[in-house]
């Protein structure tokens, strides 16, 4: 026994300590750069984040075939096929792509689930209250009257047969904004694979999309917007792999008068934003467009009916702030949820 | 195992110590040279399709502003290792809001302007965040 095994022993705890501190694996799978890429397109900002062979070439078709939902689906640009709706409510059917087709058929699907918390011909109060314009206003309650009444998912009258389309109403409004993104989300995913490709990972506008695991096996960690917090700021991360996470909050688009928030989450049945003491709901999925359709409708059903209902929904989890910075989450997310702590200065209550 | 043990001479084990000595401390400088890593060195801004300016931000001796046009304007204001948009005067001002921008990843868009600063890389504590 001389100075060369000492050597050899040493060498032998050397790469012990080295496979041990865990550094090797994890490190080298994720070394492999992932193609970035970030685009304006559906009135947000659309980054992904794509691993693997092919990777440039299907971002550039999801580029593409985002442009191409926006510009069919759009309320808040001239042209498209649910303007062409909307024009012609109250005087004829318009015959709709498959896609749009299926976006305001899942539209009334949510309407009808939600018992109209959600409705999917929320149009004219969107307009009323100028929401997406530069000059948002608290408009009249003899105007939100009268606009209410033009709000009803049961006037969209369908023909299977012809995806022929027809709002009942003159002035009635399809709006598509509470899941066209969601959507998006679905065909990029598909895109995905059709490339072939087993890890992604996109994010629309704050809507996001995971494909697969990251390349190291473990799950992506989207995090949850600090609904009071700089933008960016979060409260939570939830792991996920294949599934989808949305989250609507009062924070997004508001404008103040006299110390109330006015924000863009319209209660289709009051008319006004909805006032249920949520700041922030957020729905895991499997499909972007039912999270994206979900996290809006128990925003405005508020914390004890939306998490019933989404009690009530397999494979559907959920996560609640409510203006007491209180955070409460579904059964199936206690365990897989990480939190911040209290140093955020949210509370999480595991016992309601 | 114990037999080779006891073998090893007094001068051995004291290489062994110093060889995994070692080993510790180039470890050690390998982790934290990993954890500055995660501070982002170049960002980016991008208005529209275009990127406009590329900045290395470990390069900045003094901080200074520049301004970005287009519907609205943008005052950016660059210091060493940090980024952020100073001033907007677009209605929801989501970019200002973002604060200081300082590790990989890190993101502030300002949309009725299409302007985007990101941190080039990929964030060690979260993939993105869902709004």
């Amino acid at each position: 026994m001389g100075t060369k095994n000492s050597i050899i022993y040493s060498i032998f705890v050397i790469v012990l300590i080295y496979t041990l501190s865990g550094c090797s694996n994890t490190d080298r799978l994720n070394r492999e750069q992932p193609f970035e890429r970030n685009d304006f397109i559906m009135g947000t900002i659309v980054s992904q984040r794509i691993y693997g062979k092919n990777a440039e070439k299907a971002a550039v078709k999801v580029v593409e075939r985002l442009k191409e939902i926006e510009e069919s689906m759009t309320v808040n640009a001239p042209g498209g096929e649910i303007n062409k709706l909307n024009e012609n409510s109250g005087k004829s059917k318009v015959i709709l792509s498959s896609d749009s087709y299926h976006v305001l058929k899942t539209g009334v699907k949510y309407s009808v689930l939600t018992d109209g918390a959600f409705d999917v011909t929320i149009g004219p109060l969107v307009k009323l209250w100028g929401i997406y314009s530069e000059h948002p206003r608290i408009p009249a309650q003899a105007e939100i009257e009268r606009v209410k009444e033009l709000v009803d998912y049961r006037d969209i009258i369908f023909n299977e047969a012809n995806r022929g389309v027809m709002l009942k109403k003159a002035g009635q409004m399809a709006d598509l904004g509470g899941i066209a993104k969601g959507f998006g989300g679905d065909e990029a995913i598909r895109i995905y694979r059709d490339w072939g490709i087993k890890s992604a990972y996109v994010n629309l506008g704050g809507n996001i999309v995971a494909l697969g695991n990251k390349p190291d096996g473990s799950k992506w960690r989207v995090g949850i917007q600090d609904p009071r917090g700089l933008q960016g700021a979060y409260i939570a991360i939830i792991p996920v792999a294949d599934k989808t996470v949305v989250t609507s909050g009062d924070y997004e688009r508001y404008f103040e008068e006299g110390g109330v928030r006015y924000h863009h989450i319209l209660d289709p049945r009051s008319g006004y934003p909805a006032r249920t003491k949520l700041i922030s709901s957020t729905i895991i999925a499997d499909k972007s467009i039912d999270a994206d359709a979900l996290s809006t409708s128990v925003f405005v059903m508020g914390l004890d009916k939306g998490m019933e209902f989404v009690e009530g929904i397999k494979g559907v989890e959920a996560l609640f702030v409510d203006e007491n910075r209180k955070i409460y989450v579904t059964d199936g997310l206690r365990k897989k949820v990480v939190f911040k702590g209290d140093e955020s200065g949210y509370e999480y209550i595991e016992k309601r | 195992m114990n037999q080779g043990m006891n073998i090893l001479k007094k001068g051995d084990i004291f290489l062994v110590i110093i060889v995994i000595a070692a080993a510790l401390t180039a470890l050690a400088f390998y982790n934290w040279s990993r954890d500055k890593h995660k501070e982002g060195s170049s960002a980016i801004v991008k208005q529209g399709d275009v990127i406009v300016h590329r900045i290395n931000l470990n390069e900045i001796k003094e901080p200074y502003t520049f301004e970005i046009e287009g519907d609205y304007r943008l005052v950016v204001e660059v210091s060493n290792g940090s980024i952020r948009v100073l001033e907007a005067d677009c209605p929801d001002r989501l970019c200002v809001k973002s604060g200081w921008l300082r590790y990989k990843g890190d993101i502030a868009v300002c949309l009725p302007n299409k302007t985007m600063i990101k941190l080039e890389g990929v964030n060690d504590s979260v993939d993105g965040i869902s709004y």
